[in-house]
């Protein structure tokens, strides 16, 4: 067993050189006009803001569409000459670099913004490097606008330097609930959830559980699998004996995936149909599931339905043609949220006439503003108050908007996959 | 009852696909003493052949398989005879670099040209299933299985009955007699290595059928066949089939009867136990013992 032993042990030394090399990450362009100039000092020409994104790894997917959404929004903000500070144009500035889908990562790269002087952040994708960066972004005094976080913990530790425009995790699932309750005729009467075991999909099914039983659905304890399984079908096997009526899903795309396809294979065919967190509106799910994605409900942060409008992006239904136009394919609610976040320090560089830290963090706190987004005004804790979800179903292959029924672009179909 | 039978029934299927996932590691670990840390790349770049080939042509992806297969096997062949085998020699750690580099590069490489969306490979046929009251078979993981169990029956039979076989098996053997014997070591093991990755890729057709990919996903495949091989035992070619089952059978058990987030280091407890009990794995021999290293 020496061979084995010795490999063992050569594997590991392969992955920690590995860990190491991803450590230093990727270089950039040390280019830096400094956003962190003192209060009296003259605005600079231009506001470096730093973005550790998952451009590798097992987020590459959703990391790629945040990166658009900020990209989108500095073309947007630079194409108008720059944000309009105390009388001068400033150009916005974003640095990327590659955190590997590792939180730790995460953490260390906006470290080592802050050690040159970039104290403006955009976060990276997800709840979980999220919370690693805040921690990083409370203690160096930066700012960080949270595209992607979700995670009610996040927002519970007190942190006054980390502002998120999208809605908490407990609203992701519960909004599918509340779609189903006001909208599915029949109504269902038992709900299955499913759940992947990150912090985030955790707290989205407790959400959706709670909301469950207050709308008088009977509630099938939750099953549980490994973040990032492509295998749910143990899962599956579980609740199909109790023949729940709807399966809900709290997940991210490759769990979301296999539950439809899986759910297919073994025959589990909820009378009424499936709804995923995440998954559904992200352009792969469509096209990954062909038909079998006809029906699935889902939750949006955004849909081109969303009312409001800003001096930058115009109305949702700009901002959709925007993307499409830029990037080749359909809006996706993460390009939205990305773009929200850096809107959110646009508006209040705007406002506070300056961009030193301090006086930003102040105007992004006092911002109360209608956008491309919906309405963005902060809490005490850092969450965007106004933001509600919205519930899509795909139809025809593609994402449409069903709740809140009056901004809706198409009826419910119900049962949704359960025909 | 029809529950665990459904259990049951699914984790022999994922088993046999496992299987087929991991019989090239296994192959190459076996015979030549590299770890291929690339593996799980070769299985990305499988699905993504075999993906490419249907949106173009529309071929079925159990005939893409083997355009799959032939692509890697092309690939391979070189990758050994005129980058491996350069540095066969020398301490283990040097090929586990040099393959976990190529990893790095084969995955960023994919991520560059097929971007990291999720993909399927689409057909009217794999998720449908049949069946009787609780017990339902999906066809897809049904044909991944047949496939799994063929390909490997037919590797048993070149390495066991043919010249090229009986080559690849004396050259793991014993490298210095096999070149005594006439036999080009270095064309010998560009052939193992080949024909391992072709397994790959047809295993990546397969799972590009029956679930998705990306090229983040090839790290876990690689780990999965690590755990396979050594479950199964090194230097019998039954031995990834062994482990691909008892590792599909112990993760659907494990889902149906704990709570579905322990069945990971279920997997592993299972090797651990198997470590200690048949330290040269499920069906290995004692293979080691009569080799000469040169």
């Amino acid at each position: 067993m020496q061979t084995n032993r010795t490999a063992v042990l050569g594997i590991g030394a392969a992955l920690s050189l590995g860990l190491a090399l991803s450590g230093c990450g990727a270089k950039v362009a040390s280019s830096n006009a400094g956003s962190g100039s003192g209060g009296s000092a003259a605005v600079p020409d231009t506001l470096t803001v730093g973005a550790s994104m998952s451009l590798t790894g097992k987020l590459a997917r959703e990391g790629a569409l945040t990166k658009e959404g900020y990209s989108a929004c500095q073309d947007v903000v630079n194409a108008k000459g720059g944000i309009p500070v105390a009388g001068k144009k400033v150009k916005l500035n974003i640095q990327y670099q590659d955190d590997t889908s590792q939180p730790d990562t995460a953490a260390q790269l906006v470290d080592q913004f802050n050690d040159k002087g970039v104290k403006v952040i955009l976060s990276s994708y997800g709840s979980a490097s999220t919370e690693a960066q805040a921690a990083v972004v409370e203690r160096n005094g930066q700012l960080m606008l949270d595209s992607a976080g979700a995670d009610n913990k996040i927002f519970t530790k007190g942190y006054k330097r980390t502002f998120a425009v999208l809605s908490p995790a407990t609203e992701y699932a519960s909004s599918i609930i509340k779609a189903i309750g006001e909208l599915a005729k029949p109504r269902p009467k038992t709900i299955a959830f499913l759940s992947a075991d990150d912090g985030f999909s955790k707290t989205v099914t407790t959400g959706a559980v709670a909301e469950a039983k207050k709308e008088g659905f009977t509630v099938i304890p939750p099953e549980f699998f490994p973040n990032g399984a492509s295998d749910v079908s143990s899962s599956l096997t579980k609740i199909r004996s109790q023949h729940p009526d709807v399966i809900i899903g709290s997940v991210h795309l490759v769990e979301g995936i296999a539950i439809v396809k899986q759910a297919k294979e073994l025959g589990v065919t909820p009378s009424g149909g499936i709804g995923e967190t995440v998954a559904p509106p992200t352009p792969d799910f469509a096209k990954t599931l062909g038909p079998l994605a006809e029906g699935v409900l889902g939750s949006s942060q955004w849909t081109p339905q969303v009312k409001g409008q800003d001096a930058y992006f115009g109305t949702a239904q700009d901002y959709a043609n925007l993307i499409k136009s830029k990037f080749g394919h359909a809006p996706d609610y993460h390009d939205a949220e990305a773009s929200a976040a850096c809107l959110a320090i646009v508006l209040a560089a705007e406002k506070a006439g300056s961009t030193d830290v301090n006086k930003l963090r102040d105007a992004v706190a006092a911002l109360d503003t209608q956008s491309f987004f919906g309405r963005i005004k902060f809490d005490a804790s850092g969450q965007n108050i106004y933001k509600p979800m919205s519930v899509i179903q795909i139809q025809h292959g593609a994402s449409v908007d069903v709740w809140p029924a009056a901004d809706a672009a198409a009826k419910l179909v119900w049962p949704g996959t359960g025909k | 009852m029809s529950s665990f039978l459904q259990a049951t029934l699914y984790g022999l299927l994922q088993g046999g696909l496992l299987a087929l996932i991991a019989a090239g590691f296994s192959l190459v670990w076996g015979v030549m003493n590299i770890v291929n840390l690339a593996h799980g790349s070769f299985v990305i770049l499988g699905a993504y052949v075999a993906w490419k080939l249907q949106s173009l042509t529309g071929v079925d992806p159990f005939l893409g398989m083997f355009a799959s297969a032939l692509a890697l096997f092309v690939l391979g062949y070189l990758v050994q005879r005129y980058v491996i085998n350069l540095v066969v020699n020398a301490p283990i750690f040097v090929t586990l670099l040099l393959t976990f580099g190529l990893d790095l590069l084969l995955v960023q490489g994919m991520n560059i040209v097929f971007s990291a969306d999720y993909r399927s490979i689409q057909t009217s046929y794999a998720s449908a299933n049949f069946g009787a009251g609780g017990v339902r078979l999906p066809y897809g993981r049904l044909f991944a299985f047949l496939v799994a169990v063929a390909v490997t029956l037919v590797l048993v039979a070149v390495v066991n009955r043919t010249r090229v076989g009986l080559s690849i098996t004396a050259t793991g053997m014993d490298r210095g007699a096999a070149r005594l014997m006439g036999i080009r070591a270095r064309h010998v093991y560009a052939l193992t290595f080949g024909i391992a990755a072709a397994l790959a890729g047809m295993a990546g057709a397969m799972v590009g059928t029956v679930g998705t990919f990306q090229p983040a996903d090839a790290a876990r495949y690689t780990l999965l066949s690590f755990v396979i091989a050594v479950l199964g035992g090194l230097g019998n070619m039954y031995g990834a089939m062994a482990g691909g089952l008892v590792i599909g059978l112990v993760e659907a058990w494990g889902g149906q009867y704990l709570p579905g987030t322990w069945v990971n280091a279920l997997a592993f407890l299972v090797l651990v136990l198997v470590l200690i009990f048949r330290p040269s794995g499920l069906v290995g021999k004692a293979y080691y013992a009569a080799r000469v290293e040169v």
